[in-house]
């Protein structure tokens, strides 16, 4: 932290009110409305300008442990949807995998292109007090976040440049390219045209849709809508003002459930109609894949270390956090006793809504917490509260001090594995809190992962920046839907 | 018995719509009492067909009709010869009450969604309670048609059990919907059942217009250490027998609609649909 001491506190200062200043404009913001509030209150995503530093050989050990776990993660999947194997074999319970909310019976039969499920993973890695890395969270269905590690390292390289002349710090800057060469070799061409891909949002109300843009300008590739598809013949179009034009592999930042009415949610009209066919035959790549989402339910996560004995006949090399199944009577009776210990998480929620952290809870949350475990057992997991380790974190002032944080590395898998180093690092801003999430007062810090030592200085890449192509012809026309009910 | 059955759906739309998506879910199933001898869609207009099995194993057909359109038909027919299942036999409540019932069953035993805060539901479970699983089923099939009434209109194709006991009455997916709440209640494995159901007004009837009908199947022990799905009616009062003809099975009606589509165009269309179901092994008795 030399460097950071020769920069004093002033400089952090201003550099602090630049990045403000920057982020607004930029729009790099994020919804801090919180539950229930109503109204959308933009703010700028609050970067740490204190870097956390990654050393080259707890970085190797991480990714060796992220690739083995995303490669047992995705056999699962294809597993669940085919043989069934692991469950034939009584590793895995068949009645905890039907009652798993992302469960996608629509999925069952479908071998995607390559056999790849899990195309972009972003799992959450916490050190403990022992500095023993452990995975607290799989995400294996739309992950997001990559865009601020990207858009924090550019902020850094320009608020604070000095900071990186006594460091060789792993570049991050080629996740697009990564991602769209991934897409490429998923996209089932027939090996005789050029792949064409896009990004599908949910549209500019979606809290991410700064990241999807972001990603299609990027890739140089198209920010689609679900208007924006057309299926045709069992296969997915887009619209252009030249007419159809084939869609080969869709990067998708929205549920299953809304993806094709056809096949979800008979009350909904949103999506694409025909997709899932379009994906049954084969002739579009959709990434993630449909159905992932069963792998990463918390409850699931409880049986992933098993998954990597059963899978890969090795042991893991990132553990879990021990967790707790609420929905076995014993390890329920055992953390009903001790619920002020533990953190308990809803099976099926991300971003840190619903979790209960018993250290800090009052009788009354405790007992609340209690009745809600009793009422519907498999809804809960418990986890032991795991004290994420500390990093210097800037204060108003300008000082440091000691804060919480955890670890977001982006993997992506085409026709191999491959993981950006670093990833986002989420950072409590309150003294003690271990919430980061950043719609909950958290704040993010640019990841350095470290060149080994007898790795030359890397040249910083040139960013390659190109407009967005956006789709031009909506479609008219609204969809209907027609069904029967069965009376007799 | 051998039966022919035609389903015939047709739309009209106020004003041409395109891009008309739709998944068929018709095709009588293959099973120990219940063979298909034949079995055709006709789409018009004329649209190429795909099929595939889905996680439940039923057969699938789907098509798509891009251009512009203002009248969809779609006729299916199938030959179907259907033989009566053995009696099942009974057996007591320890026989479900262990692991290996419960792995058998998988999802069929555990609830679907959210169920209705009512407390008419745990008096329904307490009337519909008999001496063993079997006499449950047959209990069942008596207790719903005793306290809804039938009667089409009341409920729509979405209606979940809670409209049903609030309306008082429903419709056969209805009673469907509510026979496998309770009997998964009770620890019983449950599946939805869609298909047609012969219903002649007469018992000399050769031919009768009928309806896709909807009943439940229970997963229950066959006596010799397995386990067997029988077949109940509870809108009709009765076990299945070869008066019904199985399409596939599911968690509830939306796992197997008989036909979903979505369109592209003007919300305004307007539906017929009829079932004729026609017996072919016996001579039709002419009138004089």
């Amino acid at each position: 932290m030399a460097a950071l001491e020769a920069l004093g506190p002033e400089a952090l200062t201003q550099a602090g009110q630049r990045r403000d200043a920057i982020f607004m404009q930029q729009g790099i913001t994020f919804d801090a409305g919180g539950p229930g509030s109503g109204a959308v209150r933009d703010r700028p995503f609050p970067l740490d300008l204190v870097p956390r530093i990654i050393p080259a050989d707890e970085w190797n050990q991480i990714k060796r442990g992220l690739a083995q776990r995303i490669r047992a993660l995705n056999h699962f999947v294809d597993d669940v949807y085919h043989a069934r194997e692991i469950i034939h074999d009584g590793k895995v319970p068949w009645q905890l995998v039907v009652s798993r909310p992302a469960f996608a019976r629509a999925a069952h039969g479908i071998r995607p292109p390559g056999g790849v499920y899990c195309h972009v993973s972003g799992c959450d890695l916490v050190r403990d007090a022992n500095g023993a890395w452990k995975v607290l969270e799989d995400n294996v269905r739309t992950p997001s976040g990559i865009s601020y590690v990207l858009e924090n390292r550019r902020a850094m390289t320009r608020l604070l440049p000095a900071l990186f002349e006594h460091y060789r710090v792993r570049p991050v800057d080629h996740y697009p390219a990564l991602l769209r060469t991934a897409l490429e070799e998923v996209a089932p061409t027939g090996g005789e045209e050029e792949a064409t891909v896009v990004v599908w949002t949910p549209g500019p109300y979606n809290s991410a849709y700064f990241e999807h843009a972001f990603l299609a300008r990027q890739m140089g590739v198209e920010l689609v809508e679900a208007s924006d598809l057309v299926v045709r013949d069992s296969v997915c179009h887009i619209r252009t003002t030249r007419g159809l034009q084939r869609v080969h592999a869709i990067y998708r930042r929205i549920d299953d459930d809304f993806m094709d009415p056809l096949e979800f949610r008979p009350d909904s009209v949103l999506g694409v109609p025909g997709l899932m066919r379009a994906y049954r035959a084969g002739s579009v790549a959709i990434v993630n894949a449909v159905g992932t989402g069963v792998a990463d339910d918390k409850a699931i996560y409880h049986y992933v270390p098993e998954m990597i004995r059963y899978y890969l006949g090795e042991e893991p090399i990132v553990e879990n956090v021990p967790t707790y199944l609420m929905s076995d009577r014993e390890q329920r009776a055992w953390v009903l006793e001790r619920l002020d210990q533990v953190v308990v998480k809803p099976t099926s929620e991300s971003g840190g809504k619903g979790v209960f952290i018993g250290p800090s809870a009052s009788d009354e949350e405790i007992a609340a917490q209690a009745a809600e475990i009793k009422r519907e057992p498999e809804r809960w997991i418990a986890q032991d509260l795991v004290k994420l380790s500390t990093v210097p974190t800037a204060q108003p002032d300008g000082g440091l001090a000691a804060r919480h944080v955890d670890l977001r590395p982006f993997a992506v898998f085409g026709d191999d594995i491959r993981i950006v180093p670093g990833g986002l690092t989420r950072v409590a801003l309150r003294e003690g809190s271990m919430i980061v999430n950043s719609s909950q007062g958290g704040g993010s810090k640019d990841t350095w992962v470290l060149e080994a030592d007898d790795t030359p200085m890397p040249h910083p890449a040139p960013h390659a920046w190109s407009s967005p192509r956006m789709p031009e012809l909506p479609m008219g026309g609204s969809w209907s839907s027609q069904q029967q009910q069965q009376q007799q | 018995m051998n039966f022919a059955i035609r389903y015939l759906t047709e739309y009209r739309y106020e004003s041409p719509v395109t891009d008309n998506l739709n998944a068929l879910r018709v095709k009588p199933a293959t099973m120990a009492t219940q063979s298909v001898e034949d079995f055709v869609v006709r789409v018009d207009p004329e649209a190429r067909l795909n099929r595939h099995l889905d996680y439940f194993g039923t057969q699938v057909i789907e098509f798509g009709i891009s251009r512009p359109h203002d009248h969809l038909s779609i006729d299916v027919r199938a030959r179907v010869q259907t033989s009566t299942p053995a009696e099942p036999l009974d057996t007591d409540w320890e026989a479900i009450e262990d692991r290996a019932y419960d792995a058998a069953a998988g999802e069929f035993v555990l609830p679907v969604g959210p169920e209705p805060d009512h407390l008419i539901l745990d008096e329904l479970v307490g009337d519909t309670r008999g001496e063993s699983p079997l006499a449950t089923l047959r209990r069942m099939v008596e207790v719903i048609p005793d306290r809804f009434e039938y009667r089409a209109g009341v409920t729509y194709v979405g209606s979940t059990v809670g409209d049903l006991l609030a309306a008082g009455a429903g419709v056969c997916q209805d009673f469907a919907h509510l026979a496998l709440l309770l009997l998964r209640r009770h620890g019983i494995g449950a599946r939805y059942v869609s298909g047609y159901l012969w219903a002649p007004s007469t018992d000399d009837e050769a031919s009768a217009e009928v309806e896709t009908h909807a009943w439940i199947e229970a997963l229950l022990p066959n006596g010799s250490g397995g386990l067997t799905w029988i077949a109940a009616d509870p809108t009709n009062r009765t076990l299945g027998g070869e008066s019904h003809v199985k399409i596939g099975h599911g968690r509830q009606y939306a796992d197997v609609p008989p036909i979903k589509g979505v369109y592209r165009g003007a919300a305004g269309s307007s539906l017929s649909a009829s079932v004729r179901m026609t017996r072919s092994d016996v001579t039709p008795i002419s009138s004089p």
